[in-house]
């Protein structure tokens, strides 16, 4: 969230040139994902599952893992499989992933993780295309109902992403969400990113953030309660999750205990912005309805965005609400935000 | 080996164990030792010396028997004195092993006694906090008799402050008589009197905190470097990365909300 003068600089260079600079980058839970304008006036996000698996290292493993294309790091003398690969890995062999980050921060579990963790954001960031390029990552606002601290985990990603020669700024990961999705309102509403460990929300006027905070439940919370009650392990409960369902139209025991935790998800979210909108603290006054843009891998699941309106409607809203959409790139639109930050110069 | 075995077993079945006490009782007051295996030696020279002058058996057939029982000899031998060294190994790991135990037992003991001083320590050290915080909190009238426990010097101190906030009030009190000042003029004085103490109070709470080590007094505002979580990470790790291309997302352009967010920031 920091800005100085070499953010002015950087708007000349992106108007300038024929690719803007900036690179926006979403570290997620689940996934890390890294977005930067393309040729084509489009943009590209390079995306890989933030989890890895650690396997025996013996020289036959690693021809077999590069032919297979999986990508792999040797560390403290073991195998460490990287990303989707390592999800996949993990689903035949019955085991559970490794994960750097749990509930939106650096898991204190897995702070040996940080080198392969670095590898996945240098692979998928790429180098600079000019020295200190601006790189805005997404960090987590507090949360309203546990204890935790950012301050760590943004100083850690800020000097992890500087050592890759970019210029680190953090911006809010709903925050994001706001410029990559309501563009068209002025970058005024309500920005709703449904991670893997956290959902984070934040109300912007003119896209000055108002107000934002997180609560420390996301699709990993559903998973590891489908997990529970499935006695599968958690990488399953993904699986299942992610493998196209409808959780308006469960049709197995295994759909029927994801919708279950999604609709209990996505009304304990509410039901906490609710609260946190009617404590009065720092709440803007709008005279026209707002907009909520949802994005975030886990608002990907079919269904979501109606479950949304359902309970949405079951909750007296303080603010007046127009449109509750969902980002057409929901996986991205976290990063893409970032890239908007970054090319502007703003956070 | 068989034979010296025959031979214990013979002794201990026409044989009988007795105490020292025992045999003090009996009158004797030493007895002579023997082991079985010279018993064992002297039975095998006697047998030598008997088939030798019985003339049963040859002069090369009694060389064999020697040969065979002087091995057999070497081998009880060789195998006592394994038995002997392990015996004196074992002795000298055990002693080992309770010098070890007596250093590690002093060690616990002393590290117990400095894990209880510094509890002692630490909750004396919160007493002075919550002393501090609660005087800080406090209207600055005299302490309360209830309050944690104090250091006098701190006592002192605040008890100077305050008494020069008396003594600031009072010269305003009578300016205002004596001089029919404006009372705005007052009050600058008597703010700049109550920061001056809270300010006292700040710095010595923010003093208190870095000595307590409690992190968010220990320059609180002061930006963190986490430069050194990486620095054992420059060696380049083991890896296939430069050959595995990841996983692409194509997206819709952000042309429009650059042009936006210009145009709300005056620029276009």
């Amino acid at each position: 969230m920091t800005e100085n003068s070499d953010n002015d600089l950087n708007i000349d260079q992106t108007t300038d040139t024929a690719v803007g600079l900036g690179k926006g980058l979403d570290v997620g839970t689940a996934n890390l994902a890294a977005a930067v304008q393309n040729d084509e006036g489009g943009i590209t996000v390079n995306v890989e599952r933030n989890a890895f698996l650690d396997i025996p290292s013996d020289v036959y493993s690693k021809n077999m893992l590069t032919k297979l294309k999986v990508p792999y790091v040797v560390h403290n003398g073991k195998l460490v499989v990287i990303g989707e690969a390592a999800f996949e890995l993990a689903n035949v062999f019955g085991r559970e992933t490794r994960r750097p980050m749990a509930d939106g921060l650096v898991s204190p579990n897995e702070q040996d993780a940080l080198p392969m963790m670095k590898m996945i954001i240098q692979k998928i960031l790429g180098e600079p295309q000019v020295p200190g390029e601006n790189c805005y990552f997404c960090v987590p606002a507090e949360s309203l109902d546990v204890d935790n601290n950012v301050v760590y985990h943004q100083g850690l990603f800020e000097s992890m992403i500087s050592k890759l020669g970019y210029t680190a700024h953090a911006i809010n990961e709903a925050h994001a969400v706001i410029f990559s999705e309501l563009a068209d309102n002025d970058f005024t509403g309500i920005g709703l990113s449904f991670g893997g460990g956290m959902a984070n929300a934040c109300i912007a006027y003119k896209s000055i953030p108002c107000l934002s905070f997180s609560v420390a439940r996301g699709g990993d919370w559903v998973d590891k309660n489908v997990a529970n009650v499935l006695g599968v392990p958690r990488s399953k409960a993904t699986s299942i999750k992610e493998r196209g369902i409808d959780i308006r139209d469960p049709k197995s025991r295994e759909e029927e205990a994801v919708a279950i935790y999604y609709r209990s998800l996505i009304n304990y979210v509410l039901s906490n912005i609710k609260t946190r909108f009617e404590s009065g603290q720092n709440m803007p006054s709008f005279n026209d309805p707002v907009d909520i843009a949802c994005a975030g891998g886990t608002s990907m699941v079919g269904g979501f965005i109606e479950v949304f309106r359902e309970e949405f409607a079951k909750i007296d809203f303080p603010i007046p609400v127009g449109r509750i959409f969902r980002s057409e790139e929901a996986l991205t639109a976290v990063a893409k935000g970032c890239l908007v930050a970054a090319a502007i110069g703003e956070d | 080996m068989e034979s010296v075995n025959q031979i214990k077993e013979a002794l201990s079945a026409r044989s009988r164990t007795a105490t020292l006490d025992e045999l003090r009782n009996e009158g004797r007051k030493r007895v002579r030792l023997i082991r079985a295996e010279h018993i064992a030696q002297m039975v095998s020279e006697a047998v030598h010396a008997a088939v030798e002058q019985s003339g049963l058996l040859g002069q090369e057939e009694v060389d064999g028997l020697i040969a065979k029982s002087r091995e057999e000899f070497k081998g009880i031998l060789r195998e006592r004195e394994q038995e002997l060294e392990r015996a004196r190994a074992n002795e000298q790991e055990l002693v080992e092993l309770k010098a070890r135990f007596e250093e590690l037992t002093g060690a616990l003991a002393r590290t117990r006694a400095e894990l209880e001083r510094a509890q002692a320590d630490l909750e004396e050290a919160q007493q002075r906090a919550d002393a501090q915080a609660s005087a800080a909190s406090a209207p600055p009238d005299p302490p309360q008799p209830s309050a944690a426990p104090v250091s006098n010097e701190m006592v002192m101190s605040l008890m100077q402050e305050l008494a020069n906030l008396k003594a600031s009030v009072a010269v305003q009190q009578q300016n205002q008589q004596g001089q029919s000042a404006p009372a705005a003029a007052a009050a600058p004085d008597l703010s700049a009197a109550i920061e001056k103490l809270a300010g006292t109070l700040n710095e010595r709470l923010d003093s208190f905190g870095k000595k307590m080590g409690i992190s968010a007094a220990v320059d609180g505002d002061a930006p963190v470097d986490f430069g050194g979580l990486f620095k054992d990470e420059d060696e380049s790790l083991e890896s296939n990365m430069d050959n595995i291309q990841v996983k692409q997302k194509s997206g819709g352009g952000i042309a429009a909300n650059l042009a936006k967010l210009k145009k709300l920031k005056g620029g276009g």
